[in-house]
């Protein structure tokens, strides 16, 4: 057990959250170290600590890249129009937001930061739950011009406090690359509609930051068949 | 007699491609009906988004008086009203407060700030001092702002506008000191504000000085096109008006009630009784709870 001595309890939160933040990254595949995750509370206070005791969560920010991996993972499939597709992903800032409310002013902001910093995707992660109307915009966001590419996320700090995808209930979830859908639907001829669905606001796909129309492998342990793969249609 | 397989019926795939049946006319209707409910359900959406992210940078002028709106102003924000139901109203106030605005879309100044950091706060009103909640306190910058807010709450359509039979509706009146300037007839103003011009014209100024003279140039262009004299007062106006009162008929036959919801929360009962957590969100006291009640706390 870790000394807690000291340090506040909006600390200890914090620290469990950027924790499970850094995680969900490395469990993306970005380039993330193993150290970055397991951070001690002692160094983390000492990153971010205020003179209050608080954290400072503009300390927290981080950017990642997708490992070599991952750009494998995210690949396109040639078309005649585009022979060589750019993989669909690209470096990812996370942010920390500290205010009491958070709605379209900060997630405006928020878009405009990622567009100038040439950001591919933003993760942002609030104290409380967005505004409707920022839920709203946060729906649309793909379609606006100026908005990055890969697209908004916006968490709850209590959704990052424990990592669910380490319950032990939660069986272990694995993205196909387009190629392996493609060769999955070849193989048992299928069309995708015909696979079973998850919903992108589902609580591991949001952990893993599905898209519409990816395909996750899921893995169970199971008693009398060792183990077994199921696969499901994101939407 | 073999006994008949219980195999063979049963492997209808749910997965295989659906069996070619003729389309029933009827069914096709009602669900291109509903698609295009859903369809108008998400144009309105997108329209009320984009003006409340416009009227969370209003008024266009840093100076503007809420008591006396600019008419370039007044007219957008009543424009930008129409789709409106109450809750978008309150969800605009909300983006407001959070860019530390005043609560009403034509009031430039910051929201109040409580004193204190605690909960409830006391103030001084007419009738003596009062316990109000610091939510309540900080969303407009006066109980004056509060009123003309209300003001226009009160007139926003409860339907959906998607739902709407005749369209948007009409626009929503203001609580102004100036009214006479929002319904004279509007190029005249333009000339009184032409004749000082001087100092401090700011771009907006204008930009609306701008429309206007298009404004009149469309106007006198329709004159000739009806065969007026230019510079005359419009005359033919009364022609385009149509005398005939037609009374409004509904479109579609009364629906009876059905039993859907009853049955859809079935499976939720215990005994009976669905227990309070299980109910749908739209239940009456749930939406009263969720709702910021800042209407309830107006001076009188
Ligand atoms: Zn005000």
């Amino acid at each position: 057990m870790e000394d807690r001595g000291g340090h506040s309890p909006s600390m200890i939160r914090m620290w469990r959250v950027y924790r499970t933040a850094k995680e969900m990254c490395l469990d993306r595949g970005y380039d993330v170290s193993r150290e970055d995750c397991d951070i001690s509370l002692a160094e983390f206070a000492h990153k971010c600590q205020r003179e209050d005791g608080d954290p400072e969560r503009t300390r927290l920010h981080f950017s990642c890249q997708p490992s070599p991996a991952m750009l494998q993972k995210y690949a396109q499939l040639p078309t005649a129009k585009d022979p060589d597709p750019q993989p669909a992903i690209g470096t990812m800032w996370v942010e920390f937001n500290g205010d009491e409310n958070v709605g379209l002013k900060q997630l405006r902001d928020y878009i405009t930061h990622l567009g100038s910093g040439s950001f591919y995707s933003g993760i942002m992660i609030c104290t409380k739950p967005m505004t409707g109307m920022g839920l709203k915009l946060l729906r649309s966001a793909p379609h606006i011009e100026e908005g990055p590419k890969g697209g908004v996320e916006v968490f709850v700090e209590q959704d990052l406090l424990v990592n669910i995808t380490k319950h032990e209930l939660v069986p272990k979830h694995v993205l196909l690359s387009q190629e392996e859908k493609k060769q999955l639907l070849q193989r048992y001829r299928l069309k995708e509609t015909q696979l079973p669905r998850i919903q992108v606001t589902d609580p591991v796909a949001k952990y893993l930051g599905l898209r519409r129309g990816q395909v996750v492998k899921i893995i169970r342990k199971s008693e009398t068949a060792g183990r077994y793969a199921s696969y499901r249609w994101a939407i | 007699m073999a006994p008949r397989s219980i195999l063979k019926n049963s492997t209808v795939s749910t997965n295989g491609p659906p069996v070619e049946r003729p389309v029933n006319q009827r069914h096709m209707e009602t669900a291109l009906h509903h698609a295009n409910i859903i369809e108008q359900r998400k144009i309105v959406e997108q329209k009320v988004l984009e003006n409340v992210i416009v009227l969370m940078d209003f008024p266009t002028s840093s100076d503007a008086d809420p008591t006396r709106p600019s008419p370039a102003d007044a007219l957008l924000f009543r424009e930008l009203m129409l789709p409106f139901q109450p809750s978008d109203y309150d969800a605009l106030i909300e983006e407001r407060n959070i860019a530390e605005l005043c609560g009403y879309a034509l009031c430039p100044r910051p929201r109040r700030k409580a004193r204190t950091r605690a909960k409830k706060q006391f103030v001084m009103t007419d009738s003596g001092p009062e316990i109000v909640d610091k939510k309540l306190l900080e969303i407009w910058c006066s109980d004056d702002c509060a009123k003309r807010a209300l003001y226009v709450k009160v007139q926003l359509n409860e339907n959906p506008a998607w739902m709407r039979q005749d369209g948007y509706g009409d626009k929503v009146e203001l609580m102004v000191e100036n009214a006479a300037e929002h319904t004279l007839s509007l190029p005249i103003r333009l000339k009184k504000e032409a004749a000082p011009v001087d100092n401090s014209k700011s771009d907006e100024d204008e930009d609306a000085a701008a429309a206007w003279a298009a404004r009149d140039d469309a106007l006198a262009d329709l004159a000739m096109e009806r065969g007026e004299k230019p510079g005359r007062l419009t005359k033919a106006n009364k022609d385009l008006i149509s005398k005939t009162i037609r009374e409004r008929v509904g479109h579609t036959a009364p629906v009876a009630p059905s039993l859907e919801d009853q049955i859809s929360n079935a499976h939720m009962a215990i005994e009976g009784h669905i227990p309070r957590t299980s109910r749908p969100q739209d239940d009456d006291d749930d939406e009263d709870a969720n709702e910021i009640d800042w209407d309830k706390h107006l001076p009188t």
